[in-house]
């Protein structure tokens, strides 16, 4: 630069002081042409590669090569020219959204915006929105360059040509739900194949399939469904927690009434048992002396009986005789017995009961 | 020596201004034709580099050599079916013949106002003579019901399921073929034709997503019901189980007191039936002892009792 300028000087800013007497001379004037060129010749004969490209070179427009990332030499005045082409980056196009890079955050536009991008038919002729993203390299930079004028604009219009007929050939359900992964393997292959049809240096590394939902209209529907699902869930689980709950609770209490059951088994065959062991020890005994014995129990019982019991009343062809040491509950008692004869009941029911 | 040396620069100036209108560069990506007062002279140069004309008598066209993108008008296009739907086609093309194309078209201007015609008709014939089914499915079509719910089934029979007679792609290479046909006389070659887009006009879009969401609202009943079924027999079942646990569980528990009695009773018997007199007797007064203060013994006075009782007495 320091150079051009002196050059300047040379030629332009000594001139208002030789103003009046004549321009530069001839000399000067080739000289400075000379200059001029060789700087020109200087800036334009070397470029740069970043690493992640490649550089088509071209001499009088025809390829001449390629170079890769650093410093190049070239012919100067446009007999060699250079075109840069990102071969190691990895490219992305979005469909049905964009994404843009506000201030350092990613953040995703409104997709509302792209509907036309996104809506498509299914094979049931229902209406899908599919978000997707197609991400690629430049495998060929020549190919890139000049087989197509515009290969993004190709590579846009085939992905969606291609994913269109991808979801058209699949009823609604299965893209909404099971058909996802083959759906962006099989719109992967069938770009790759048009890109390569066209031979347009583009190599496909991924079809990645964003959002695909039904429109947003509808959508709410959907939600409904789910939500019916999760009630019915609901209800059937319930019903099976009670279920779960009661079953084992009446088993408990089956097993409860039968072990009752074998309890009372015991108790009255023991009884039993118990019972007639005494019956047959006393009848042995009965049966060496009946009469006496029979008089000997009589007696004993009413012994035992006669001090516990509130009265006693001797009848006489059905008259009451009050007996002896008669005291105030047994007057009282007896006075009653004349209006309540049956007063003695209990005794003989208890009787009749235990005979049962 | 001023003058000569004024005249030598003209002259070289001269002559570097021929030499700089007789020179030209084909890039790679062109093509061209060198046209002499109007007539185009020799034969296409698609060979990238440096080449020569005649100076101020011949110019150079250029022509892209790459292949081209031709983006079709959105247009409303009436299927076979009545369905009015919006059609967006996309086409490439390259300039096969640039002397053809030259005279037929001049440039690329007009040749997207010839393939605007020729292919929007062509679209337009096909989309409107084909069902939407045909258009949208493809010939391997094939429909998988399994993993659907009954509705969705239903929903799905009650539409045309059959697979497509041509399908998408070969409608799209009927269009080709058909444009293509008239592509020789304008020195093009149309490489493919597609459908980007299809899509319902905005009215029957509308209708369609009714009908979507009163399908969804029909599945969503159906979950709904059978929820409500499952539940009312699972519940049903338990009410059944509990009333067999609890009978079953009841008439066990009486077999064992039946067993139990008749056991009971059959030891009673035995034991009692050797006297049955003696029986009675122990019976009765095995029965006296459970009498209390609030009993009241009544003593026949012809009783042995009250024999024994006065006896005593006396």
């Amino acid at each position: 630069m320091p150079q051009q300028r002196n050059v300047l000087h040379e030629i332009l800013g000594k001139q208002p002081h030789r103003r009046p007497p004549q321009g530069p001379t001839g000399r000067q004037i080739t000289l400075g042409i000379v200059i001029l060129l060789l700087l020109v010749a200087g800036f334009t004969s070397f470029y740069t590669v970043q690493p992640e490209e490649e550089a088509v070179v071209k001499r009088f427009g025809a390829v001449y090569g390629i170079t890769g990332p650093g410093l190049h030499f070239k012919l100067p005045f446009g007999i060699d020219s250079v075109q840069k082409v990102p071969t190691a980056r990895v490219l992305k196009q979005e469909f049905g959204f964009r994404t843009v890079d506000a201030s350092g955050e990613r953040s995703r536009f409104n997709y509302e915006n792209f509907l036309d991008e996104s809506l498509m038919l299914s094979g049931d002729l229902n209406i899908i929105r599919v978000e997707w993203v197609v991400q690629y390299r430049i495998s060929d930079p020549i190919k890139y360059l000049y087989a197509m004028r515009e290969p993004t604009k190709t590579l846009r219009d085939l992905s969606e040509s291609v994913m269109r007929r991808v979801v058209g050939n699949r009823i609604g359900s299965e893209v909404l739900t099971t058909g996802r992964v083959e759906i962006a393997s099989e719109a992967r292959n069938e770009i790759q194949e048009a890109m390569d049809r066209f031979d347009n240096g583009l190599h496909i590394i991924t079809v990645e399939l964003q959002d695909v939902v039904p429109p947003a209209r509808v959508q709410p529907a959907y939600n409904e469904v789910n939500k019916a699902r999760q009630e019915a869930e609901g209800m059937i689980n319930d019903a099976n927690r009670q279920r779960n709950e009661a079953v084992p609770r009446a088993e408990g209490t089956a097993e409860r009434i039968i072990a009752e059951a074998q309890g009372y088994a015991a108790e009255r065959v023991n009884r039993a048992l118990g019972e007639t062991a005494r019956f047959n020890a006393v009848l042995a005994e009965y049966r060496n002396a009946p009469a006496v014995t029979r008089s000997r129990l009589y007696i004993e019982t009413l012994r035992d009986v006669l001090p516990r019991v509130g009265s006693v009343v001797v009848m006489q062809e059905g008259q009451v005789l009050p007996l002896l040491n008669i005291d105030q509950t047994g007057l009282r008692q007896l006075s009653a017995v004349g209006d309540e004869p049956t007063r003695d009941q209990p005794a003989e029911n208890a009787l009749a009961e235990e005979d049962q | 020596m001023n003058r000569n040396l004024t005249i030598a620069a003209i002259v070289i100036a001269a002559v570097l201004f021929t030499a700089w209108s007789s020179a030209f560069i084909i890039d790679e990506a062109e093509q061209a034709i060198i046209v002499q007062f109007g007539e185009p002279i020799g034969d296409v140069i698609d060979e990238p580099g440096l080449h020569w004309r005649t100076p101020f008598i011949q110019e150079v066209r250029r022509f892209d050599k790459r292949l081209l993108g031709w983006d079709g008008d959105v247009s409303q296009i009436p299927t076979l079916g009545r369905e009015f739907i919006i059609v967006d086609t996309t086409a490439r093309w390259r300039i096969a013949d640039p002397l053809q194309f030259l005279r037929s078209v001049r440039d690329e201007r007009g040749a997207r106002g010839r393939l605007d015609d020729i292919l929007d008709s062509v679209v337009r014939d096909i989309v409107s003579g084909t069902e939407l089914e045909e258009i949208v499915r493809s010939a391997d079509w094939e429909v998988d019901l399994a993993g659907l719910t009954e509705e969705e089934i239903k929903a799905l029979q009650q539409m045309n399921l059959d697979s497509p007679e041509r399908g998408r792609a070969q409608l799209e290479q009927d269009m080709l073929a058909s444009a293509s046909q008239q592509m020789p006389g304008l020195g093009i070659e149309l490489i493919d034709v597609r459908i980007k887009r299809i899509n319902y006009i905005e009215s029957v879009r509308k209708q369609v997503e009714t009908r979507m969401i009163s399908e969804r609202e029909s599945i969503a009943a159906r979950f709904r019901s059978e929820g409500q079924g499952r539940s009312q027999e699972i519940l049903g079942g338990m009410e059944r189980d509990l009333r067999r646990i609890r009978s079953e569980a009841e008439r066990t528990a009486e077999e064992i007191r039946g067993a139990a009695d008749a056991k009971a009773t059959r030891i009673y018997g035995e034991a009692f039936g050797q006297d049955p007199e003696f029986y009675a007797l122990f019976r009765t007064l095995e029965s006296y002892k459970s009498l209390d203060e609030n009993a009241t013994i009544m003593i026949d006075a012809d009783s042995d009792f009250f024999k024994y009782l006065q006896t005593t007495q006396r």
